[in-house]
């Protein structure tokens, strides 16, 4: 409580553990792929990747357990806060899973398009990297900073499989994309800046409020320059009308990159732009104080149709995963269109689910996709239930969960988002609402087709049993207990959670 | 807001309550995960041979979990015992579920009086039939799965009884009724057996309705029930109030109640030693110092005056006589609550209690019993007052649909048609789950909320009646029924009959003694007709043909302990003409209170005493009849004396120990001085009386000369309808006796159960069947309609879009991409392309949401 503490340089190293982490493990990864050959580099660039993220989740886990105090670092650009711990919690989770994912099997194993192991996991340390510092972003520039490092690092993952046409197609595609949307996003700041003369979000807060209050409403330039950096922001965590790169790049993508994308990014993008409305906005639940409730509701409500309408008549399981992540992202839109920390704790809460169901489904696709070849269609899932029971179960867990039936954890984290949409009241919300519980219910087909072709539909001529690599079959199992476990058993991730999602006032 | 007062629950917390239910549900998973191989192996099977049992494994693991759930029941009593009568409730919060909003649901587990008879009836009667079951199922290829069920049942059951909830009691009710269904149904490849174990489920489902319709009715009507400053908060949301504890002791003299205060502060000083700090200084002078307790929302963070005093369940905090705030932090989606002000009186006792929606029954409880400063049960009155649907009370229409749940559980009218039916499951399930347990359940429900039902006159007379009409009805039914179990079955129901009569009345705890009682001799009735079944197996072959009665004949001869403990048996149920055995006890206290009942609104107490005794009177002949056709007279069948034996000792034992139980329970439970003239209760009424007290009810002064003259009666009629029962069917026989019943009037109503079942069959499943084709044309022709039609905007919809996504997304990505790849891997020239329509896309969406702003004008 009180004056937020701000930190100068030298005192806020220490609060940046997690992250100079991550870079001493960048570097000690880019002389290890440069010196080591054989098994050996095999087995150490494992050990250096599950190190570093190990060790960079753990301080964060230490400070989330510790209820370490909220400061603000290096004079304000960065926040050290609970909503920012339970983000790199998540993303060193996120990381280290697609690690495993893209982990070689044999010492000579290349990844697609024959590019080293080494080279991937050098990009996905960069990325979490970039990905923590947009968690902890409460100043413009940084926010533009951590974003363009994610983003463009983005782009070199998506296009990685250098034969693949589908992943340069897409990678290009990204490219541009996410150009124009930078750049609409920092023509906003520069509005932004210009009306309130700060690139402090807190600052920016204040000046924002004197403005609001002197002209009982939101300045047009305000509001302008927020739809501007909604572009940007949106377009990280494929909102509708800002997803159209997403299914485009997320089929053409090597399948563990599509993981991390449809997860990380989309996470970092949700914390970034909760804390911008939270700080730079002040912005309430309230539909008469600020045209934010309904910019977000309208926001959610596209998102939710635009995904779900569009994945249900897809017949290739990424790309129909790539629509559902869209869907998924307007779900959690739903929480922030309160702008409550209710429905803040909701978004993070969900976000925590949503990863472990989301890199679930895709590591089912990528281990069926690399025993028949690459076939991604829901045919190829045909008699899954008998041909490889335990993965069929898994998968099941994680589109039920994705549908959001109990009693898994998507049903909760799904709750949790529409009772904080309901108990911030009014007419639109319950709108918002309705809206939500219809999407859910299309949601369910196109999850059902899975399903379906799982196990009500002959295996047909090859009705052999699927040999997967044993670490995938692990894995899932690894993603789906907790998936089970949480639907029945939440309360103390919840409480964890409401608890620490408070911002640096 | 107002201070209250009450004689609220205290609680003494407990860690191991949950152990008991959890022993069973491992002996379950045990037996499910590794029975098979263990039946397989042939681990012990020499020993298991010579004791007539099955696999030695399955056998240790499933009544070794019995035998300590048994021992941690009588441990966890014991401790109940050491404990002043007020105290006696252990709780246990094992695990939150959910709490969002007003809804709070853990996994809370409570022993109290009440709660400690059931769990010894369960585990104790339970593990007695799991040995039994050992011997009567020895020879079945599923031996492991009828233990992993049968455990499974004993869990279930003991959630149903140890909950601290509705919830968890509906988790067990739910329970119970699954492993019932699954259990019934257990030799599933005879289709008469399946259907009816589908038959009691879907009954089941029926009162299930209601039970939950009468809890969601409860709930909602505790929203408003809270005056703040004399208005309703129709808000649905639970508040706090802190409760000057009214006790017991404090009526007795300062003594106990000292004590009590010591040994409190003491466990204070263990518990929170150094989160006091602040009270140090005043602790040195205990007369300055009041407890505080907070028991309600586990895991609850509890701040008094500021500081952390604890995580929910507290008690025996010490805090300084005065005023202080409280505020809590329950977690979850709850908002915080807060006491502004309350005080504690110096060497009193303040509770926090929950007022408004609650699904605790403690909870419930409590906030029903306070009174605040003006002297008014605020919240009773509240609830009281709550109409609904042309002025029916919410008390008595939740508490009719709370019986309704009990019907089907309990096999009452209407819903008792699949009871007779469940006898197709294997004897040890029919003794265990159909006679002493799981049918009880209903009767439990009723005794737990007796504070509920008392206060609706209207609802505890249609449950008297009810009682007494299934009571008669069924008794009637048993009069010729040929199948020794289709008795039994019959006898079951009718006696639950009774035990509703006596929650009814209002003489909860004689339902409850009643309950106790039979568990012991239908236990022993049911086991003894399995242990003749087990024999008759090797003179007839089929079911039917070994439970039917005029097969049998003389088996005393060849079965002499299962003839005498069923003799025994027989006694305690019909109380003619020794009126000391178990059933006696009980009956007569029931019937009693139901002729000076003052508690049952409209119904007149002399109706249900003239039913009940009506049934009693049937109940001794249908039961000496079986009795007779059984044991005595000639064998039917010849190779009986040489090929029938007696049953191994797993199965002679259980029967000895439980006819002794239903020889002694009686006269150790039920007598009171009263009897001679002193002014004793007897030992159950007392025992149970905390958790009993809260209901207001009241009985008229009957007198001593009537009581002994209303008992003579009952015993008289008893042993009238032995004698006719002796004369048509003891010994000497005629043997044309099955001819001459059919002459009898009303015979062959009786034979066919009064077509209850085809009235069933021809009013509601035959129209439910015929309505379903119905349906299946309604749907082909107007729901198909409506859903294609739906399906054909959805698929309109997801054209456009897919239509989009191909044409607009897709063409121009295929388009871009075609143009490139097919000119050579010139990637570099695919700068600007297609990929404007993306672009349009995102700046369109700027303009929108642009738009979106200027047209609000905000």
């Amino acid at each position: 409580m009180g004056a937020p503490l701000v930190l100068d340089n030298v005192q806020s190293l220490p609060f940046i553990g997690p992250e100079l982490t991550l870079g001493a493990g960048i570097l000690l990864l880019l002389v290890w792929e440069l010196v080591a050959h054989g098994a050996r580099k095999r087995v150490g660039l494992l050990a250096i990747m599950f190190a570093t993220l190990g060790a960079a989740g753990a301080q964060a886990a230490f400070a989330l357990a510790h209820d370490a105090p909220a400061v603000s670092l290096f004079g304000g650009l960065l926040a050290s806060d609970g909503f920012a711990h339970v983000f790199r919690v998540l993303f060193a989770f996120v990381t280290a899973v697609v690690a495993l994912y893209a982990a070689p099997v044999r010492a000579d194993d290349a990844l697609p398009g024959k590019r080293s192991t080494g080279e991937m996991y050098l990009l996905l340390l960069t990325v979490a990297l970039g990905l923590s510092f947009m968690a902890m972003s409460r100043h413009l520039l940084m926010i533009y900073l951590s974003i363009e490092i994610v983003s463009v690092i983005s782009f070199v993952l998506a296009a990685f499989s250098i034969d693949d046409k589908k992943s340069s197609e897409g990678a290009l595609k990204y490219v541009i994309y996410g150009g124009v949307a930078s750049g609409i996003m920092l023509y906003g700041m520069s509005w932004l800046y210009g009306a309130t003369q700060s690139l402090a979000l807190p600052e920016i807060g204040a000046r924002v409020a004197a403005m609001s209050a002197a002209q009982h409403g939101v300045p047009p330039v305000v509001f302008l320059a927020t739809v501007c950096m909604l572009a940007g922001f949106g377009y990280k965590i494929s909102a509708a009308p800002f997803h159209m790169w997403t299914p485009d790049v997320y089929e053409g993508a090597p399948t563990p990159v599509t993981a991390f994308l449809s997860v990380g990014p989309k996470a970092a993008g949700f914390a970034v732009l909760v804390r911008f409305f939270a700080e730079a906005l002040r912005a309430t639940g309230s539909l008469h104080a600020s045209p934010w409730p309904l910019v977000a509701g309208v926001l959610a409500m596209l998102t939710m149709t635009v995904g779900n309408l569009s994945a249900i008549g897809q017949d290739n399981v990424k790309r129909m995963l790539a629509y559902s992540s869209i869907a998924h992202a307007g779900y959690m839109l739903l929480g922030f269109a309160v702008f409550s920390t209710t429905g803040t704790a909701a978004i993070v809460f969900y976000a925590l689910t949503y990863c472990l169901m989301n890199l679930g489904a895709f590591l089912v696709v990528l281990a069926l996709a690399e025993q028949n070849g690459g076939d991604e269609s829901v045919g190829a899932f045909r008699g899954l239930g008998t041909r490889a029971p335990v993965l069929a179960a898994c998968m099941a867990v994680f589109l039920f969960s994705l549908t959001g039936l109990p009693p898994f954890a998507g049903f909760v984290g799904k709750f949790y988002l529409f009772a904080a949409l309901v108990r911030g009241g009014g007419n639109f919300t319950w709108l918002v609402a309705t809206v939500g519980v219809l999407n859910s219910v299309v949601s369910l087909f196109y999850y059902a087709r899975v399903l379906r072709s799982m196990y009500l539909t002959p295996a047909g001529a090859s009705d052999a049993p699927v040999v997967v690599a044993r670490r995938h079959t692990a894995t899932a199992i690894a993603l789906a207990v907790p998936t089970v476990a949480l639907g029945v058993y939440w309360a103390p991730l919840y409480d964890l959670v409401a608890r620490t999602v408070g911002m640096v006032p | 807001m107002p201070e209250f007062t009450g004689p609220v629950q205290h609680v003494e917390l407990s860690t191991t309550l949950w152990l008991i239910a959890l022993l069973p549900l491992l002996g379950s998973v045990t037996n499910a995960i590794f029975g098979r191989r263990l039946q397989k192996s042939h681990f012990g099977h020499d020993l298991a041979h010579k004791l007539h049992i099955g696999s030695l494994g399955v056998t240790l693991v499933a009544v070794g979990a019995m035998l300590a759930a048994f021992a941690l029941s009588l441990w966890h009593v014991a401790k109940l015992l050491a404990l002043p009568e007020a105290h006696r409730f252990l709780f246990c919060h094992a695990w939150e579920m959910v709490r969002i909003g007003s809804v709070d649901f853990g996994f809370d587990f409570a022993l109290d009086p009440l709660s400690s008879v059931m769990i010894l009836i369960i585990t104790g009667v339970g593990t007695l039939i799991h040995v039994y079951a050992a011997a009567y199922m020895h020879h079945d290829g599923a031996y492991w799965r009828f233990f992993a069920y049968l455990n499974l049942f004993v869990f279930s059951m003991l959630l149903l009884v140890l909950g601290d909830g509705f919830m968890v009691m509906f988790f067990g009710w739910e329970g119970v009724g699954l492993c019932s269904y699954l259990l019934i149904g257990f030799w599933y490849d005879d289709y008469a057996k399946a259907s009816a174990g589908m038959k009691a489920f879907v009954t089941n489902r029926v009162g299930d309705w209601g039970f939950v319709t009468g809890l969601m009715l409860l709930f909602w009507a505790l929203g408003g029930a809270w005056l703040e400053g004399g208005s309703y908060q129709p808000d649905n949301l639970p508040r706090l109030a802190a409760v000057a504890v009214e006790s017991g002791e404090a009526e007795h003299g300062g003594h106990e109640a000292g004590g009590e205060h010591g040994a409190v502060t003491a466990k204070a000083h263990d518990a929170d030693g150094d989160d006091a700090v602040g009270h140090h200084a005043k602790a040195a002078h205990p007369q300055g110092n009041g407890t505080f307790d907070f028991t309600v929302l586990p895991g609850a963070k509890v701040y008094v005056d500021g500081a952390l005093a604890g995580i929910s369940p507290l008690t025996g905090k010490s805090l300084h006589a005065g005023r202080h705030t409280l505020r809590v932090v329950p977690g979850g989606g709850t908002d915080d609550l807060e006491i502004p002000s309350f005080s504690v009186e110096a060497g009193g006792e303040t509770m926090v209690s929950l007022i408004g929606p609650a699904l605790s029954f403690r909870s419930l409880h409590d906030q029903l019993v306070v009174r605040d400063a003006a002297g008014h049960h605020t919240v009773r009155e509240g609830l009281q007052s709550k109409k609904a649907w042309g002025g029916v009370g919410v008390i008595t229409l939740a508490c009719l649909c709370l019986f309704l749940g009990a019907t089907g559980k309990s096999a009452q009218i209407p819903l008792f048609v699949w009871l007779p039916d469940a006898m197709a499951g294997p004897t040890p399930v029919s003794a265990l789950i159909h006679a002493a347990t799981m049918v009880t359940a209903g009767v439990y429900m009723i005794a737990r909320l007796s504070w509920l039902f008392a206060l609706s006159p209207v609802a505890s007379g249609v449950v008297a009646l009810v009682g007494a009409l299934t009571a008669l009805f069924a008794a009637t039914i048993g009069l010729y029924q040929y199948d020794i179990k289709k008795v039994l079955a019959y006898s079951t129901v009718s006696q639950l009959g009774f035990m509703f009569i006596g929650v009814g009345v209002g003489a909860y705890w004689a339902g409850v003694f009643h309950l106790m009682t039979h568990a012991f001799f239908k236990a022993c009735l049911f086991l003894g007709s399995g242990s003749v079944i087990h024999g008759m197996h090797a003179v007839v072959h089929g079911e039917a043909a070994a439970q039917d009665m005029r097969k049998m004949g003389g088996l005393k001869r060849v079965m002499p302990i299962t003839s005498r403990t069923y003799f025994v048996a027989c006694l305690a149920i019909t109380a003619a003409p020794f009126p000391l055995f178990a059933g006696f006890w009980s009956k007569d206290e029931i019937l009693w209170r139901a002729f000076t009942t003052e508690n049952i609104a409209l119904v007149p107490g002399a109706l249900i005493y003239a039913i009940g005794l009506a049934a009693a009177a049937c109940t001794s002949f249908y039961m000496w009849r079986s009795y007779y056709l059984t044991f005595e007279g000639e064998h039917a069948l010849p190779k009986i004396a040489t090929e029938v034996h007696e049953s191994p000792a797993a199965i002679t034992w259980v029967l000895v120990v439980l006819a002794a139980l239903s020889t002694v329970a009686g006269v150790l439970f039920g007598f009171s001085t009263h009897l001679l003239g002193g002014h004793g209760e007897p030992m159950l009424e007392e025992w149970l009386s905390p958790v009993l007290q809260h209901a207001v009810v009241s009985f008229r002064e009957g007198g001593l000369g009537l009581e002994y003259a209303l008992m003579a009666l009952s015993v008289g009629l008893a042993i009238a309808s032995w004698a006719l029962a002796k004369k048509r069917y003891g010994a000497g026989r005629p043997a044309d006796w099955a001819a001459r019943e059919e002459g009898l009037p009303l015979f062959d109503a009786i034979q066919h159960k009064y077509w209850v079942d085809e009235a069933y069959g021809a009013a509601i499943i035959g129209p439910i069947l015929k309505l379903r084709l119905v349906l299946a044309d309604l749907d082909k022709w107007a729901i198909d309609g409506i859903v294609n039609g739906a399906g054909v905007v959805g698929r309109a919809a997801a054209w456009t879009s897919g239509a989009i996504d191909h044409h607009l997304v897709d063409g121009a990505v295929n388009f871009v991409a075609d143009r490139t790849f097919a000119a050579g891997e010139r990637l570099r020239t695919v700068q600007t392309g297609r990929i404007q329509s993306y672009l349009y896309g995102l700046v369109g969406g700027v303009l929108f949401f642009a738009c979106l702003g200027y047209f609000l004008g905000r």
